[in-house]
């Protein structure tokens, strides 16, 4: 066996091998057609290897005419490949060259089988046999050109071009390797194919060697795409590591969640499932492997803070809001157990929610320790109020002196009348009008002096402020005369109602009211006036009530103007110093603000801003849990 | 012009408890007249009229007036700055609410008995101013040294006259003054503030 069997037969075993590899990487991964375009190549080259192979044995000229007949269908396949290949692969090339190039190919390969014996040829008159290059006898045609094989050269021509102008385009693009490799093998290759013409014409007197110009183009692409390969293997192997470190950031979140003590949660939206750590599932009692969804969710809620929860997520869901609610979960022993969420929804293109990650937290000790605050500071109000009662206590006393006297002396003159005999029933039906009216005025006082001494939670009602101011007055109407104090009043119409509790707002006004009586003990009498107002206005960037004591007393030192709101701060003499800073908070919890300023002229002026609407920060709880009722 | 007759005056703000105060000393038979206010109390009052004035609150102005009538204060606190300013006022009575009828009553006659007593003695006082200045300058120098226990001549030697001149102005002032006896003109002398020289 000479080399030149053995090397085309090798030229041919390679181009196969690669076409077998590349095929089964494509059978792996189907979408990338590059592959299964470089399998085809290869192929194609090994069989135009084989028939190049055959038809330098080839013995009579009858083989040799059928051999370069079929060798055309290798061929279409290669230049149809390549033509692909650059296209899809190398994103270059012109499109109209590439359908230029395919259609004129393809007219050579049906020309081919229209003409006899093929399309190169017109006939071949004798087969040339000599050893070439110390090889074994090979065989050369000679015969009369076809003038129609110049189709096929120009599709060569074409074909060049086409290379040139890709490798031309991805040079440019700054993808040089490729330009080189590729794009240059394949214009090599290319201009190589020329030999064919060339040996058709019988100005050269070489066996074909096609086989080899085009294992050319096969090998750099070969190159390209194992190099491709390697480059995705690559890729892998960095997934893989930040695939690791996600795990371990996964692991470290889990660890930090663990700690924190929080239950990561995940809500499918569309397909209402929740997926939930198992932190998560101890804090709401589910059972391990139970299926969730917002139902069953919203089933493991306390009955009264379903509604609220629900509102928070659909708000979120609304509006892509981060979702955030405190509420009370029921966990199935019948525990109840605070619980802060809060989480973030994820929209898809269309602005469609898809789902919601967040997280939850057992929160019932700070509960606990905000309800104990708040009961301490209840306590510390009602302690307040019953202190300020006993100052005000001879007003209340003259409160209610003024009815019973009016009862007793009413009922007395009733007696005498008669014992008298003589019975007016018209003065009888009087007094006994004025025993009924002065006892509710009596009630009246006692009612709101009940009020005022009880002792309990805060209450969460809409409050009028207007009504407040009145309440107040009458309350220390007395104690006003007394003091030969004259309030005048600007309360603005049609203030809209705030939250809270009235007799703790009650107290606050009180409390100012007595501060600014005392501040103006020594003035004049025609000077001791209070001016109480009522408006609205800006508290907390939100709209306010604000209401202000007016007094014409003496004014506050600057520097003691955030001092006097501290416990046990005190210019009196009797004082304990703590009604101010009770008022301070108390008004903190209703999320306002208490502050004083000094008038222009003289005394000085306290402030208090009350949010519109909004519920406290403290939600009363007992101690199992529940809601007070306060009904 | 007949005098009125004795009324209890009750003046307090308060509607209800005026009425009612009224209704009682009404019934117990006295003539009664209910204001709103001292002001309103002052523009009617006959200074002629006997009685008492029921207050149930503190009212400067009354003292400042200074009113005859003796003043029965009623009021919610007997604490002591408030009792111990009722009497610098001048109360009669101190009673505290609600009152009892029985109390109010018994206080109001004493307020009464002693306005009329009060009346009385004002009566007597003026007549016997009345009579003082019926006497001469001379006769009024020679009262205030008779009223010291002197004799006719001691008082004649610090006069600088005679015994004779002393003894007439004595009798005309012991006659002037309608009394028998040195000790009944010593007592008079003290009632309208006298001094003896």
């Amino acid at each position: 066996m000479s080399w030149i069997t053995i090397v085309w037969s090798m030229n041919a075993a390679a181009c196969l091998t690669l076409a077998g590899i590349y095929l089964l990487v494509w059978c792996k991964q189907r979408q990338n057609w590059a592959h299964l375009l470089f399998s085809f190549t290869a192929v194609a080259t090994a069989a135009i290897a084989a028939f190049e192979s055959a038809m330098m044995h080839a013995e009579t000229i009858g083989q040799y005419e059928a051999l370069l007949r079929w060798i055309h269908v290798p061929v279409w396949v290669l230049v149809i490949s390549f033509v692909s290949f650059v296209r899809l692969y190398l994103h270059a090339g012109r499109r109209w060259l590439a359908w230029s190039i395919c259609c004129l190919r393809t007219l050579v390969l049906i020309l081919n089988f229209v003409f006899t014996p093929n399309l190169n040829f017109r006939h071949i008159t004798s087969l040339r046999q000599f050893s070439w290059g110390g090889g074994e006898i090979i065989s050369v045609p000679v015969g009369v050109a076809n003038p129609w094989g110049l189709l096929s050269s120009v599709s060569l021509l074409l074909l060049l071009i086409f290379f040139v102008d890709a490798t031309i385009t991805v040079w440019r693009r700054g993808d040089r390797r490729r330009a080189l490799v590729v794009g240059g093998s394949m214009i090599f290759g290319a201009i190589l194919a020329w030999h064919v013409p060339l040996v058709i014409w019988g100005i050269i007197d070489i066996p074909f060697f096609l086989c080899f110009t085009y294992s050319g183009i096969v090998a750099a692409m070969a190159y390209e795409l194992s190099y491709d390969v390697l480059h995705a293997a690559q890729l892998a192997r960095q997934l893989q590591a930040s695939e690791a470190e996600l795990r371990e950031t996964e692991q470290r979140m889990q660890l930090a969640a663990s700690a924190a003590e929080l239950g990561m949660w995940m809500w499918d939206i569309a397909r209402n499932e929740i997926w939930i750590t198992d932190k998560g599932r101890a804090l709401f009692g589910f059972a391990p492997s139970e299926k969730l969804d917002f139902d069953r969710f919203r089933s493991a809620l306390h009955p009264e803070d379903r509604e609220s929860v629900h509102q928070a997520v659909e708000n979120s869901l609304r509006t892509g809001a981060e979702y955030e609610s405190e509420y009370r979960a029921v966990l199935p022993d019948g525990e109840v157990r605070w619980i802060a969420g809060r989480g973030h929804v994820e929209f898809n293109g269309d602005g469609q929610p898809v789902r919601m990650r967040g997280a939850s937290v057992d929160i019932t000790k700070r509960k606990q320790a905000e309800e104990l605050a708040a009961r301490q500071r209840n306590e510390m109000a009602h302690l307040s109020r019953v202190t300020m009662l006993g100052e005000l206590s001879g007003s209340i006393a003259h409160e209610l002196n003024l009815p019973l006297t009016a009862i007793l002396c009413n009922a007395q003159a009733a007696q005498r009348i008669l014992a008298n005999g003589q019975v007016d029933r018209t003065e009888l039906r009087e007094i006994l009008n004025e025993v009924i009216s002065e006892n509710k005025r009596a009630c009246e006082v006692i009612r709101r002096l009940r009020l005022w001494l009880k002792k309990g939670e805060a209450r969460q009602d809409s409050v009028r402020i207007n009504k407040v101011v009145q309440d107040v007055l009458k309350l220390i109407h007395s104690d006003l005369v007394n003091q030969k104090v004259i309030v005048n009043c600007e309360l603005a119409r049609n203030l809209p109602a705030v939250t809270g509790d009235p007799v703790q707002l009650q107290q606050v006004l009180v409390n100012l009211v007595v501060n600014a009586c005392d501040a103006m003990a020594d003035c004049n009498t025609p000077e001791r006036r209070l001016l109480i107002r009522t408006g609205t206005g800006n508290g907390n960037g939100n709209g306010a009530v604000l209401v202000s004591v007016t007094d014409r007393g003496g004014s506050i030192p600057e520097e003691k103007m955030e001092q006097i709101f501290e416990p046990f701060f005190t210019t009196k003499a009797k004082g304990m110093g703590l009604g101010l800073s009770v008022c301070h908070s108390i008004i903190a919890v209703h999320r306002g603000k208490l502050w004083a300023t000094n008038n222009a002229d003289c005394g000085a002026t306290f402030h208090f801003s009350l949010p519109i609407g909004i519920r406290g920060t403290a939600v009363p709880i007992s101690s199992n849990g529940q809601l007070d009722d306060h009904a | 012009m007949t005098t009125p007759s004795p009324t209890v005056f009750v003046v307090d703000d308060y509607a209800p408890v005026r009425r009612s105060i009224s209704r009682v000393l009404h019934a117990a038979g006295f003539a009664v007249a209910a204001f709103a206010s001292a002001e309103e109390f002052l523009a009617q009052y006959d200074p002629r009229t006997l009685g008492c004035l029921v207050l149930l609150e503190l009212q400067d102005i009354l003292a400042k007036a200074g009113s005859v009538l003796p003043i029965i204060f009623l009021t919610g606190t007997a604490d002591i700055p408030k009792s111990v300013q009722a009497m610098k006022h001048g109360a009669s009575d101190f009673l505290t609410k609600p009152v009892n009828d029985e109390d109010l009553l018994s206080a109001v006659r004493v307020a009464f008995e002693k306005n009329r007593s009060v009346r009385q003695q004002q009566t007597e006082l003026s007549e016997i101013l009345a009579r003082l200045a019926t006497l001469t300058p001379r006769e009024r120098e020679v009262l205030e040294y008779v009223v010291t226990g002197k004799l006719n001549k001691q008082i004649a030697g610090d006069l600088g006259t005679v015994e004779q001149t002393v003894k007439v102005h004595r009798a005309r002032v012991m006659q002037k003054m309608r009394v028998r006896s040195v000790a009944e003109l010593v007592r008079l002398t003290q009632r309208c503030g006298i001094s003896a020289r």
